[in-house]
């Protein structure tokens, strides 16, 4: 009970930031809240149902034209942000029969080729820019401090379904079988599982949230360009956070969109140091950590699983 | 209840199934022995539908199942048990059960809960409910296999060598546990043991394989006495 209250007080708390804080909180916040949201979905689909993707990537980039072609069409970015998401949840549906037949390294490589392509496919589109990408139209109706307002409840609100989301899953029997399809697909199969099935939900929604984030991140930086949308570093830091913060919990992710965030913030003006600085934190944690922070130091706040007691 | 038709499967030049036909009826209890790589485990494999034979047809209860998968078979009601044990690790034991539960014998919410806890208990589980299954020692890790089979609410149990590597009183409360399964629900069970002791108490028929071929079928004391069971086992008694 208390964690509820706890967790409604920060909640309002942070909704009130644009109120309290303004215009200069709001911009690291939402970054922060992007993050938190990638990581988290990131982890249901490698801490809970095994698939270590290098390619989520696709997905962002999917959400972002897709919410393109929905403005473009004179629907309020906004509310674009949802069907933006399905776009994304629809286009993994097909994409997941041929990828999910590998498992392992070969899934980690075809998902980021895969990403690759549609970047590609993105570039030699005319009609979606091409390589030099494309504003957000619609946009225009709204005051800025309002719109980075309304952009600011959209990453929070993001986050928080994220995070609750994937607890919600991983706490019943989608994570109980997610679980044992991670631990061992074979035994899984002959205990009853299909397998297929539930690797297949938990990519489709990943990409699913990720496409809502990709749209977010259109919405907020208002341009779009395929060469950094579909970036495989969106796919690194997502497991660089997963993997600091701790894999397979729900914490961890949060933990590690905080740390993650909190090094950018601190070694941005280092240049390239900044990314050996990350390196070395990451083989720390590893080695000292694996894992993860949370694992190591934090103590659940969000449980999963079933104990006897 | 299940049926194997001139079932055939090959790894390149290793054949461990020829031709090979099996029936065993509701309730039955069928041994099998037989040299290492005479096929024991891949017509496991090829009942439980993790290996797919070259040729020939599996039925269960009357209908084909050859092209269902593990996990489709397993909810018809043939549950295994890995030789090597194959426990979901970073899941408590109680977990391991409760997958079995609501997937394999599709028992949700409290019924899954209530057979889970039913099967720790009926398998001695109970005290280590709560333990990380990586964490089992070896009796354990055997117990926990057979327990999460018998999660799945088997009709028919495939056991490929639950006793081995255990000691005799262990062999023997194993072989109580198996028994009480038997005699509440009725399950046919196909037993694959090197401990030929284990079996010789439980089962009513023994099969011996050998190349991918039965070359012994009968009561158990005949087909260990038959000379060429004698002969595959190059001398060594397994009696």
């Amino acid at each position: 009970m208390t964690r509820v209250i706890a967790a409604t007080v920060l909640l309002l708390a942070l909704a009130a930031v644009p109120y309290t804080l303004g215009p200069v909180a709001e911009q690291p916040l939402i970054g922060l809240f992007s993050l938190v949201a990638l990581a988290t979905l990131w982890n249901l689909l490698a801490g809970f149902a095994g698939l270590t993707s290098f390619g989520q990537q696709a997905y962002l980039g999917i959400g972002a034209y897709a919410l393109y072609l929905l403005a473009a069409r004179g629907l309020d970015p906004f509310l674009g942000i949802p069907l933006a998401a399905l776009v994304a949840g629809a286009v993994a549906v097909p994409v997941s029969f041929p990828v999910l037949r590998l498992s392992g390294g070969h899934f980690a490589v075809a998902t980021w080729v895969l990403a690759e392509i549609f970047r590609l496919a993105v570039t030699l589109s005319p009609a979606l820019g091409g390589n030099t990408g494309v504003a957000l139209p619609g946009l225009g109706g709204y005051e800025p401090l309002v719109r980075q307002a309304v952009t600011y409840w959209w990453a929070l609100g993001l986050a928080a379904c994220s995070v609750l989301g994937v607890w919600l899953l991983a706490r019943g029997g989608f994570g109980l079988r997610a679980r044992a399809v991670q631990s061992d697909p074979v035994a899984a199969a002959s205990s009853g599982v299909r397998v297929d099935r539930t690797r297949r939900w938990a990519y489709c929604l990943a990409a699913s949230g990720t496409g809502a984030v990709g749209a977010l991140l259109f919405v907020y930086t208002l341009y779009v360009q395929p060469g950094s949308i579909f970036g495989v570093q969106y796919s690194v830091s997502m497991m660089f956070m997963v993997l600091i913060g701790g894999i397979g919990t729900i914490e961890g992710p949060v933990a590690g969109a905080l740390i993650f965030f909190g090094l950018q913030q601190a070694l941005s003006g280092y240049g390239p140091w900044y990314l050996v600085l990350l390196g070395a934190v990451a083989i720390a944690v590893t080695l000292f950590a694996p894992r993860g922070l949370w694992g190591r130091l934090g103590r659940p706040v969000f449980p999963i699983g079933y104990r006897l007691e | 209840m299940l049926e194997l038709d001139r079932i055939t499967k090959r790894f390149g030049r290793v054949t461990v199934a020829d031709s090979l036909s099996l029936a065993v009826r509701p309730g039955e209890a069928v041994g099998v022995v037989g040299p290492n790589g005479a096929g024991k485990t891949s017509l496991f494999g090829i009942i439980s539908g993790d290996l797919a034979p070259d040729a020939g047809e599996v039925r269960f209860d009357g209908r084909p199942v050859t092209r269902l998968d593990a996990s489709a078979r397993c909810r018809l009601g043939i549950g295994r048990t890995y030789q090597v044990p194959r426990p979901f690790e970073g899941m408590t034991v109680l977990e391991n059960l409760l997958v079995a539960a609501e997937q394999g014998a599709g028992a949700r919410g409290r019924a899954g809960l209530s057979l889970a806890i039913r099967v720790l208990a009926e398998t001695g589980l109970t005290e280590l409910a709560d333990r990380p299954a990586e964490r089992l020692g070896l009796l354990h890790r055997k117990r926990l296999e057979l327990a999460r089979a018998l999660s799945t609410r088997p009709k028919l149990l495939l056991l490929d060598e639950v006793a081995g590597g255990l000691t005799d009183p262990e062999v023997t409360e194993l072989v109580e546990i198996i028994a009480t399964a038997r005699a509440r629900d009725g399950l046919a069970v196909i037993w694959i043991e090197h401990v030929v002791r284990a079996l010789t108490g439980t089962v009513d028929r023994l099969l011996c394989l050998a190349a991918g071929r039965i070359i012994g079928d009968g009561r158990p004391e005949e087909v260990l006495a038959a000379p060429a069971v004698r002969e595959v086992f190059l001398g060594t008694d397994p009696r």
